[in-house]
């Protein structure tokens, strides 16, 4: 039997992952990008877990809003990287030290 | 049985690929491991029963995202060596801070799940359940104005992407259709009168 | 007329027909029209303060399926954003008129982030509050890298885009989980939910951490603020300008929302975090901040320690601390809305002019804005009888009231070592000769308004009542 926990814990795994990419791949821009992809889809699943277990629409309609910014967000953040990559040629976030952070 | 079977396998592929997302070494890698996570979400969403998500999640994400993913990659021509280098340098750290992470949520959900619907079992839809229509009436009526809000927030996508990637280049060659379409034998096909020309 | 239903979001309709009006009429309109963008951003701005000062002070009404409130508070903060926005509107004008990259998109993408301000101020449950928050980081994200030949723009906004999303996504987690525990996301209805039971249990406990991270990354607290000084730094000043100043209001609602007025039960939780992340904010903030050549960059860092006087107001876990720290919002925004415009009437074309060496004997090349720029860093570093001196004392006298006696002790102090920046900035004013006579800014628009500006400070330190009790009013 399949139950709420079952899938909490595949959605923590998946956050975690992402956490963890983020962490391992710090300068490369575009794997962060694709890590922070990796967490919307971990706070997905446990909006439609809910959703399912509770048996309310919220946590779907909730869904379909994240996906609709995540994609805003994908084109805004690759629009981006394409201006830096211009301005700097290079994407490597160890050369992005003009600014000291 | 068969689900639990579909449940587990779906979920090793799942964590396998995101796993394989983050530790790639080529980025166009990483964008199709990234493709198979979302196809395994998609289809374990269908397991919640959430169809029109699950279907909107390999059009949209699959579809339209993954495919900007890759050609965005794919332009910007990376260097891979160079981007993986001191790829272990933060390792340690990202381990510690993913096991911490992993022990707490993990213990949220095992150990003292107090407050979360634990015990809640999922009853079978009616046959003539749609969850289509289930999302639309929610999101016309109740949700109406964050709805619209998403529309602003579209546009906006599509203001800002056009204003930092457009660039009008001097001097760059293009079709122009009217023109080609309204151009006239007589612009085109001048006769010239020649003599002749002998052999000597 | 619009359906009763839509009545309360009447601003933000009309702010939405701006934003489509101000598009189409810039998209046809020759490059050398620009100011026929900016006067109709502002005609907009203008309509939209109409439409709420319609709704005015009245009583709190629920709309649009719960997810929209209209209330005296967010009657207050809607008119100082947009009265805030204008002057930002008016400070960027001079400064994108010498710059190459003077686009109708820069009002447009303004307009956007202030209906994203809006909305997250009317937020009354946590879908609209999370669209908000998302509408605004976006239009500022793109606007951050709006010069688009100049890398150090762009590495800022690839920083401030990856950094918000990782926060976004906690934020998000943090939301999912709430909406586990209580089946809701209608603040009222969770507020109503975690007191029936469960504000103490250890999912609402990290679900609360989650959102104290996403909403200390909005406000740029540490250690969540590695964006502020290369966002500052990087970005346009005309967007330092932007960044700096409007959003902290959004960031203030957000705050108000979430954590106030749907995890107040839960307050034992985050009263405590946001202590900590005001403290750290503080510190670092004012101790950064004497290190610094660059005067953008020593603005962020005090920025930061503004913010940790915000959040110490949040942390003090009375009424009286958030009446301090609204007041502590509107007070901050108007002095680095002065500051900023100070920066850009120092620069000229093809130089930003953002040194601290730039600042140098300006009592000789412009006595007046040397008054002015004297008032904003007298005020900053708060003393009596200017408008920064109220915010820190309120906020202090609610600290005390609630007998958080460490955190009051640490908030004196960190302000008594930031005092020593700001006084740097005097002394490079008024007693240094001048490095060159380069001409200050010209534009009348942005004199008067910057002098408006400085004499508000002043104004407000010695007649606070009006704003005190407008605080207190907005959020009785």
């Amino acid at each position: 039997m399949i139950t709420l926990g079952h899938y909490l814990t595949l959605s923590a795994l998946l956050f975690v992952i992402a956490i963890a990419g983020i962490f391992l791949n710090r300068k490369n821009v575009i794997l962060l990008l694709m890590c922070v992809e990796l967490l919307l889809l971990a706070v997905n699943f446990n909006f439609i877990a809910f959703s399912r277990y509770l048996d309310d629409p919220t946590g779907q309609v909730f869904v379909f809003f994240i996906l609709t910014v995540a994609a805003a967000e994908a084109a805004i953040g690759l629009a981006i990287l394409v201006v830096l990559f211009r301005a700097r040629r290079s994407i490597n976030v160890q050369e992005l030290d003009v600014l000291k952070g | 049985m068969a689900g639990t079977l579909f449940f587990y396998t779906l979920s090793a592929v799942l964590i396998a690929s995101a796993l394989g997302v983050i530790t790639a070494r080529n980025p166009v890698h990483a964008v199709l491991f990234l493709v198979l996570s979302f196809v395994t979400s998609s289809v374990l969403w269908l397991l919640l029963e959430a169809e029109f998500l699950a279907v909107v999640l390999v059009l949209v994400y699959v579809g339209a995202v993954m495919v900007l993913f890759l050609f965005v990659v794919m332009m910007l021509d990376v260097n891979v060596a160079q981007l993986r280098e001191g790829f272990t340098r933060y390792a340690w750290l990202g381990a510690v801070v993913a096991a911490v992470l992993a022990a707490e949520l993990l213990a949220i959900v095992w150990w003292k799940p107090d407050g979360l619907p634990m015990a809640a079992t999922t009853t079978p839809r009616p046959a003539d359940y749609s969850n289509t229509e289930m999302l639309g009436t929610a999101l016309y009526t109740e949700h109406l104005f964050a709805f619209e809000l998403a529309a602003f927030l579209l546009l906006l996508a599509i203001v800002a992407a056009i204003v930092l990637t457009m660039r009008r280049r001097p001097g760059l060659k293009a079709q122009d259709v009217s023109r080609q379409v309204a151009v006239r034998r007589e612009d085109r096909v001048r006769l010239v009168q020649m003599k002749a020309e002998h052999d000597t | 007329m619009l359906p009763t239903e839509f009545a309360p979001a009447f601003p933000e309709t009309v702010l939405g027909l701006g934003i489509c009006l101000v598009l189409l009429v810039d998209l046809y309109l020759p490059a050398r029209w620009r100011d026929v963008t900016y006067l109709l951003a502002l005609v907009t701005l203008a309509a939209t303060a109409m439409a709420v000062s319609d709704i005015g002070l009245s009583g709190t009404t629920l709309a649009l399926g719960g997810s929209f409130v209209a209330d005296p508070l967010a009657s207050f903060l809607k008119l100082f954003v947009l009265a805030a926005l204008a002057t930002v509107f008016v400070y960027s004008r001079a400064y994108l008129q010498d710059s190459t990259y003077n686009k109708g998109e820069y009002y447009l993408l303004g307009l956007f982030a202030a209906l994203g301000i809006l909305v997250m101020i009317s937020g009354a449950s946590l879908l609209t509050l999370y669209l908000g928050l998302e509408m605004q980081a976006l239009a500022l994200y793109a606007m951050v890298a709006f010069n688009r030949d100049s890398p150090v723009a762009a590495e800022a906004a690839m920083k401030y885009f990856v950094l918000g999303a990782i926060a976004s996504g906690c934020l998000l987690y943090g939301i999912s989980l709430l909406y586990g525990v209580t089946g809701t996301v209608q603040l009222a209805e969770i507020a109503q939910a975690l007191r029936a039971g469960g504000a103490d249990d250890a999912v609402t406990l990290v679900a609360v951490a989650f959102v104290v991270v996403g909403i200390a990354f909005k406000f740029g607290a540490v250690p969540f603020h590695m964006w502020v000084p290369d966002v500052y730094e990087g970005a346009p000043v005309s967007v330092t300008l932007l960044v700096g100043t409007v959003p902290k209001v959004g960031a203030f609602a957000l705050a108000l929302r979430v954590l106030v007025e749907g995890l107040g039960e839960t307050g034992v939780t985050w009263e405590p975090m946001l202590g900590v992340l005001a403290v750290l904010s503080l510190g670092i903030g004012n101790i950064v901040a004497i290190v610094q050549t660059n005067l953008r960059r020593m603005l962020a860092y005090s920025t930061i320690a503004h913010v940790g006087f915000i959040l110490l107001g949040f942390a003090a876990g009375s009424r009286e601390g958030i009446e301090a720290a609204l007041f502590y919002t509107i007070v901050y925004v108007i002095m680095a809305a002065g500051a900023f415009g100070i920066v850009i009437l120092l620069g000229r074309q093809g130089d930003d002019a953002d040194e601290l060496d730039d600042l140098r004997g300006l009592s000789q090349r412009s006595p007046w804005f040397a008054l002015v720029m004297l008032l904003l860093m007298v005020s900053m570093i708060g003393v009596p009888p200017l408008a920064g001196f109220y915010a820190k004392w309120w906020v202090l006298a609610a600290l005390l009231d609630a007998g958080q006696l460490w955190l009051a002790i640490a908030g004196v102090l960190f302000s008594v070592v930031g005092a020593f920046y700001y006084l740097r900035v005097v002394k490079l004013m008024y007693f240094d000769s001048p490095a060159g006579e380069a001409p200050l800014r010209q534009g009348a628009a942005l004199r008067l308004t910057l002098s408006v500006n400085g004499l508000l400070v002043l104004a407000l330190g010695v007649f606070p009542e009006g704003l005190i009790e407008l605080c207190a009013r907005a959020l009785g």
